[in-house]
């Protein structure tokens, strides 16, 4: 417990922890002061003035921004000098602006807009004329009038802090000073942060440009469709079109904050009401043929007649039923329930990239959550990408060591962007990251990992004593591992047990419910994906297919999925694997249905329905119940997803007694109760990854190039593919001849040579 | 950190021995690599006339910033020359004590004399005239600077005077 000191605000006292930024302690008690550039977790910045605070036998005014609260401090907060003084600081901000609000995509919901209803005069005095400066863009993403610009330098400072970029910063001098980048083009992550701090008009989304007034919209609270972080995003519909993405934490206060990255931000929305979107069910009556338009009901008798008929001539385990990382856990839990009482198969999985399940079972300590990240002291990475793949972990790592001293060890075989942050770099050869956890699991088998790393024992020997040494809470982190690898991980706490220290686990699937379709048992069946598609047309001779496959799963076996005497998919849009669908069944997207979604934190966090589905879609659980029922078996949940979260809740133990309205505040996420194991004998998995270990070649060359910022995020996949801007993201953003002229955009569909490009792309991406 | 643009990469060059050296015992100097950015700078603009784009992205790859930072503390600062300037920089204060004191007809003066306006080369790249903000001689105001040489209490003639003076 931290020192608690008396401040008295505006007459009354109050016992507050010492230390505690005198703006955070008079807003927490219900004093308004006003700020533009003072944000919570940011460097200080102290350069707008209007915070301004009388603090007794301080001479002047104080910045509360950058004040902390001693003991005995008297403070007021409202009286006729502060009041002169905040207007004037507002009439400064106020001399250069174009007082366009009418005009302005952020009016209406402009911070600098408010504090003038608040603080500003009816008449402006200032008759020099404005330094004039023209709208431009700054990138396909981010659109710019610098003329609104306070110079908060809150965009600069997450760029900096959050995102490790530096890529958007303050040039030239004095009045003409401008917000901007080298070359006035923003050569970044574009995750348009910038864009979502800013406190006026200034920095803005360029794909949703002059689109709609933020009256207009009707937000809903829901969680990201993209990697396992599970960033809160409100979703800002007309009618039935989502017009955009935003998380301005006014309306949303969930574990990023304002944070999103460039899929979040702007990838969300575009594929929901695109064009390309399944309309109604389809069937192919006879291979080879076309895919016929038909109605639900036909579409689900056929169905139902067709698994019946297949079970009863080859037995249920011929029927295969594959789930999805992207789908709730409601429409998951479904499938599972449809695979085992219904057809009564073993072979259920989903399509994820990799499995947890021998992490999950042998997990020794529970998984940190984000906000542990941030305040964890130590942070051990083995492996994965985080900037590129779950870009919120990337930057709580970043946060830790730049904002809160921790210490971050980095083990992997590419020099990824993070090792900026990193107070120790182990740089091992390619594909030899597991080597390193057997060398923290097995004291004797440091010196031969070290040697097939490719490094100084003397590494590994300080990755050992931070890990025996370490104090408070220490993080670990891993990408994809062996299963050999994930039990050893799993088993990491007891080897380094004490009681000076916490250990949590963060891993880092790739999907949005990784860990929920994980939960929910799909990746215990049988088979796999892979090892599915390999028996299909012998052992498996139908597949039931909630999703696509992903690429990896496809690649060498494209002939697989002919082969079936059935194929039914539940789908958005037209993949590789509806291309053999006999049945092709429209899905209903993240924004058109309720669920949950179960991010990389075992934080289980609520999908919110936004619009109605689309076209004729209905949402993927619907359509299980549906086939379920007409195949003679009543679930007696199809009457709505928080039903079947109640059905969840009674049989995952991890999800024990939860329910929806427990769900209901994004800012409070709960976190489901993963068994913790046991202390396993992980002797067998040593010698298992000795043996492979023992494969590696020694004189195999390391990777010295860091990837380029966008390498993975600026993929174009079936969801991001949607969003024009992306295929200009993908082709390298190149700057265009004028950023001034027309939207990048609209440059880029003049300039075929760039459209044949994106054109490629679109093929050669997943 | 991000790339640097294609064409940019390709014209980044190093220097001498002895200037990487003189750029070596600066970095050495302080306790984090990015404080040394502007001694680097002038030497940078010491040696290449001015700071170009090349000149930009060998200070970030030197001093492991992006290209965007170096832009920022390059275009603060009016020392440091972001486009080629003529063999003698003219530089005449413009911030209170010389504006009071008659900086405008200084800049007049030159620029009818040379036939140029701030900002400007002259044809025969001899001359670029340039405001910039106080030379730190207030006292003896108004101030201009010549290269690395200052003038100070100018009046017209003064002015002339010090032109006639300058070599080929
Ligand atoms: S662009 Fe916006 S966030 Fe950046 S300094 Fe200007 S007002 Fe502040
Ligand atoms: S909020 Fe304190 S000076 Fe801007
Ligand atoms: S005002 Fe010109 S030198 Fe200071």
């Amino acid at each position: 417990m931290a020192e608690l000191v008396k401040v008295t605000i505006n007459g009354e006292v109050y016992e507050v922890e010492k230390g505690r930024l005198l703006i955070d302690v008079c807003r927490e008690k219900g004093h308004a002061v006003p700020s533009f550039c003072y944000y919570a977790d940011l460097a200080l910045q102290a350069s707008c003035r209007m915070c301004l605070v009388r603090i007794e036998k301080m001479p002047k005014l104080q910045t509360s921004c950058t004040v902390t609260v001693t003991d005995g401090m008297v403070v007021t907060t409202e009286s006729e000098e502060i009041e002169k003084a905040r207007r004037g600081m507002l009439e400064f901000l106020l001399a250069n602006h174009p007082l366009d609000c009418p005009v302005c995509d952020r009016g209406g919901e402009c911070e600098l807009q408010e504090l003038t209803f608040d603080w500003g005069n009816l008449e402006e005095r200032f008759i020099e004329p404005k330094n004039y400066q023209p709208e431009r863009y700054l990138s396909p993403m981010v659109a710019n009038d610098p003329q609104r610009c306070i110079l908060c330098k809150r965009c600069t400072r997450v760029c900096d802090e959050w995102m490790g970029e530096e890529a958007i910063e303050a040039g030239g001098r004095g009045v003409a000073t401008i917000i901007s980048a080298y070359g006035d083009w923003l050569n970044c992550s574009q995750c348009g942060n910038c864009i979502e701090v800013c406190p006026t008009g200034t920095l803005l989304d360029a794909t949703y440009r002059h689109q709609a007034r933020p009256w207009e919209l009707v937000r809903t609270v829901s969680t990201c469709t993209f990697c396992s972080d599970g960033c809160q995003l409100a979703l800002g519909a007309r009618g039935e079109e989502v017009l955009r993405t935003v998380a301005r934490d006014r309306y949303v206060n969930g574990i990023n904050g304002e944070f999103l990255c460039v899929k979040g931000r702007f990838a969300s929305h575009p594929f929901v009401n695109h064009e390309a979107r399944l309309r109604t069910p389809m069937i192919r009556y006879r291979k080879g043929g076309k895919l016929v338009p038909a109605t639900w009901d036909q579409a689900i008798e056929f169905v139902a007649q067709r698994l019946s008929a297949i079970k009863e001539e080859h037995g249920p385990q011929a029927i295969g039923i594959v789930g999805s990382p992207r789908l709730t856990n409601e429409a998951n839990y479904t499938l599972l329930r449809f695979a085992r009482d219904v057809i009564g198969t073993e072979h259920y999985t989903a399509t994820d990239a990799f499995s947890l399940v021998p992490f999950f079972e042998n997990m020794g300590a529970p998984l940190a959550t984000h906000r542990d990240i941030r305040y964890a002291q130590t942070i051990l990475l083995i492996g994965g990408e985080p900037e590129e793949l779950q870009p919120l972990t990337g930057k709580q790592i970043r946060q830790a060591v730049r904002n809160g001293g921790a210490r971050f060890i980095l083990i992997n075989s590419v020099p990824i962007r993070l090792k900026k942050n990193a107070a120790q770099f182990v740089h091992v050869r390619p594909g030899t990251e597991e080597a390193a956890l057997l060398a923290l699991a097995d004291a004797d088998s440091v010196e031969f990992a070290a040697r097939k790393m490719g490094v100084e024992t003397s590494e590994i020997e300080q990755v050992r004593r931070a890990l025996s040494e370490a104090q408070g809470t220490v993080v670990i982190a891993f990408g994809e591992l062996s299963p050999a690898a994930q039990k050893i991980v799993a088993q990491l706490p007891y080897i380094y047990a004490d009681d000076r220290r916490r250990f949590l686990f963060h891993p880092l699937p790739l999907f949005n419910n990784s860990v929920g379709v994980h939960d929910m048992g799909l990746m215990s069946g049988a088979m796999t994906a892979t090892e599915m598609l390999d028996a299909a047309g012998k052992g498996v001779r139908a597949l039931y297919v909630a999703g696509s496959f992903l690429q990896q799963h496809l690649k060498g076996r494209e002939e697989a999925l002919s082969k079936l005497d059935l194929l039914v998919v539940q789908e958005l849009f037209e993949t590789a694997t509806t291309e053999y669908a006999d049945v092709v069944l429209p899905a209903a997207s993240f924004a058109e249905v309720d669920g949950t979604f179960t991010n990389n934190a075992g934080q289980v966090q609520r999908v919110r329905q936004a619009i109605p589905p689309v076209h004729l879609s209905k949402p993927d659980w619907l359509i299980v119940a549906s086939v379920a029922e007409a195949m003679g078996a009543r679930f007696g949940i199809e009457l709505s997803a928080s039903a079947i979260f109640r059905d969840i809740a009674a049989n995952v133990p991890a999800y024990q007694g939860l329910r929806y309205p427990l769900l209901k505040d994004e800012s409070r996420p709960v976190q489901v109760k993963h068994e913790i194991a046991q202390r396993r004998d992980i002797s067998g998995e040593i010698e298992t990854l000795r043996a492979t270990i023992a494969q590696a070649d020694e004189t195999a060359a390391k990777i010295t190039e860091t990837p380029p910022v966008g390498h993975e995020l600026f993929k174009l996949g079936t969801l991001t593919e949607k969003l024009p801007q992306f295929h200009y993201l993908a082709a390298g953003n190149p700057k265009p001849e004028n950023t001034l002229a027309s939207s990048p955009l609209v440059q880029l569909t003049i300039d075929a040579a760039l459209r044949r490009q994106r054109q490629e792309m679109a093929l050669a991406g997943d | 950190m991000n790339p640097l643009p294609k064409e940019i990469e390709e014209e980044i060059q190093s220097f001498s021995p002895e200037v990487e050296a003189e750029i070596d015992r600066h970095i050495a100097k302080y306790p984090v690599k990015r404080s040394a950015i502007l001694p680097i700078m002038f030497i940078v603009q010491r040696e290449r006339g001015y700071l170009d784009a090349a000149g930009i992205a060998y200070i970030a790859r030197r001093l492991d910033l992006t290209i965007t930072d170096v832009w920022e503390v390059a275009t603060f600062y009016t020392m440091i020359n972001l486009k080629p300037v003529g063999k003698y920089h003219i530089q005449v204060c413009r911030t209170l004590s010389c504006q009071l004191l008659g900086a405008e007809k200084i800049v007049e003066h030159i620029s009818k004399r040379l036939g140029i306006k701030p900002g400007e080369t002259t044809p025969d790249g001899r001359f670029t005239l340039s405001w910039v903000e106080c030379l730190g001689s207030c006292g003896t105001a108004p101030a201009m600077q010549i290269g690395f040489d200052y003038y100070e209490n100018l009046t017209p003639e003064r002015v002339d005077e010090i032109l006639d003076s300058l070599k080929e």
